[in-house]
């Protein structure tokens, strides 16, 4: 009886996230990377709910794609809200990626996004450091690179903490729906 | 409060038996013994064990190779069903050994080699485990194993003596157990792996 009362109340109104959901939350390493305005680190942003995409500026489609649906996602969702969420996009180029171009790049976007570089020691170790990894590739006509890198989203709750990671093309109104679910947890 | 009691209860029976999360495994590009490029999302969608080892240190290279084998064989008696599993040890020394085997189970080994600058930030920093080249190539390492799942994420870590290949091979079994159970965007790691990963047209 009472496991079934339990079971009743457990099983009610379960939301499912649409991305991998990390139950419980992954405690997510700290890190600390140049923005146009400066260091920042991971315990700025403590109590906001932490979109991480890490991509770069010349990237020709997943990058775009994926940081406009993210920035569709954030317009989708009230103002209270979106002030309590914070989308990082962490340059996996930061050879040509200073702090203002990708800050400019990430703004494009959304005017709250900020977006992240750091000499390439920096980025190897917080890249890795979130299971993403990446690597310049020649060009076919060799004049150039474009960087091959994981396309992965990875979120973070209020606390700092792994709780979702969405893969590429989650559409945005699934990551509207589950940054609202994570906003009133 | 008999409702809370139950939903405690509930929950507790349903936690029983999965390994915790203990931290995203590193991202990395090395190379198999054929000089391939493996990169780690190349082991996405695949339980993977880890292990590291070194050829100049011939002793616990032979038991490290030893408990792999062990569980190689502890695995075939187990259902694993369409996930894969794959064995994998980082050449500490740089060198070239074993080529690459499938066995018919479906239990991948596979050996992954980098140079230095490529091996310490994925061995030390990245899987946590010490090891001190030498200039004359000999190595120094402490054995470990990190069994690491479908979505890049450490589930447990072996690192003191050679641990015991049934728990190894269990701890395989229970991922790929919580991989079946699990369905929708969950499961998106193990049946669209390709979807975790961005090739910019060249």
């Amino acid at each position: 009886m009472v496991v079934v009362a339990g079971s009743l109340v457990a099983c009610g109104d379960r939301y499912e996230p649409h991305g991998t959901f990390l139950e419980p939350p992954m405690s997510a390493p700290d890190f600390t990377l140049a923005s146009a305005e400066g260091e920042v680190s991971k315990a700025d942003f403590e109590g906001q709910v932490v979109v991480m995409f890490f991509g770069f500026r010349n990237c020709p489609d997943v990058c775009p794609d994926t940081m406009s649906r993210l920035s569709r996602a954030v317009r989708a969702l009230d103002e209270h809200e979106a002030r309590d969420v914070q989308v990082l996009l962490v340059s996996v180029d930061p050879e040509r990626d200073p702090p203002d171009q990708i800050q400019r790049y990430a703004e494009t976007f959304h005017p709250s996004f900020i977006g992240l570089t750091g000499s390439p020691e920096q980025i190897q170790h917080v890249a890795s450091s979130y299971g993403i990894y990446f690597e310049q590739v020649p060009t076919n006509d060799g004049a150039s690179y474009t960087v091959d890198h994981t396309a992965a989203t990875v979120v973070l709750n209020r606390n700092g903490d792994t709780v979702l990671i969405w893969s590429y093309g989650t559409e945005s109104q699934d990551i509207a729906a589950d940054l609202r679910f994570l906003l009133n947890r | 409060m008999i409702v809370l009691l139950g939903a405690v209860l509930y929950a507790s029976l349903f936690t029983l038996g999965v390994l915790p999360r203990l931290g995203f495994a590193p991202g990395y590009v090395l190379s198999d013994a054929s000089g391939n490029r493996v990169t780690s999302e190349d082991m996405r969608g695949s339980v993977s064990v880890y292990t590291f080892a070194s050829r100049a240190d011939a002793g616990t290279h032979r038991d490290t190779h030893a408990t792999l084998d062990g569980v190689q064989h502890a695995l075939t008696s187990l259902d694993l069903g369409e996930i894969p599993v794959k064995l994998v040890t980082i050449d500490l020394s740089g060198d070239v050994s074993a080529g690459e085997t499938v066995t018919p189970e479906g239990v991948q080994r596979m050996l992954l080699r980098g140079p230095q600058e490529s091996l310490r930030p994925v061995v030390r920093d990245g899987f946590g485990v010490w090891y001190d080249p030498a200039p004359d190539g000999s190595v120094r390492y402490d054995p470990a194993f990190v069994v690491v799942d479908g979505l890049g994420v450490v589930r447990s870590r072996y690192t003191i003596g050679m641990p015991d290949p049934e728990i190894i091979a269990a701890d395989v079994h229970s991922i790929i157990r919580e991989a079946r159970a699990v369905s929708g965007a969950a499961r998106i790691a193990y049946e669209a792996a390709h979807l975790f990963q961005c090739y910019p047209s060249r």
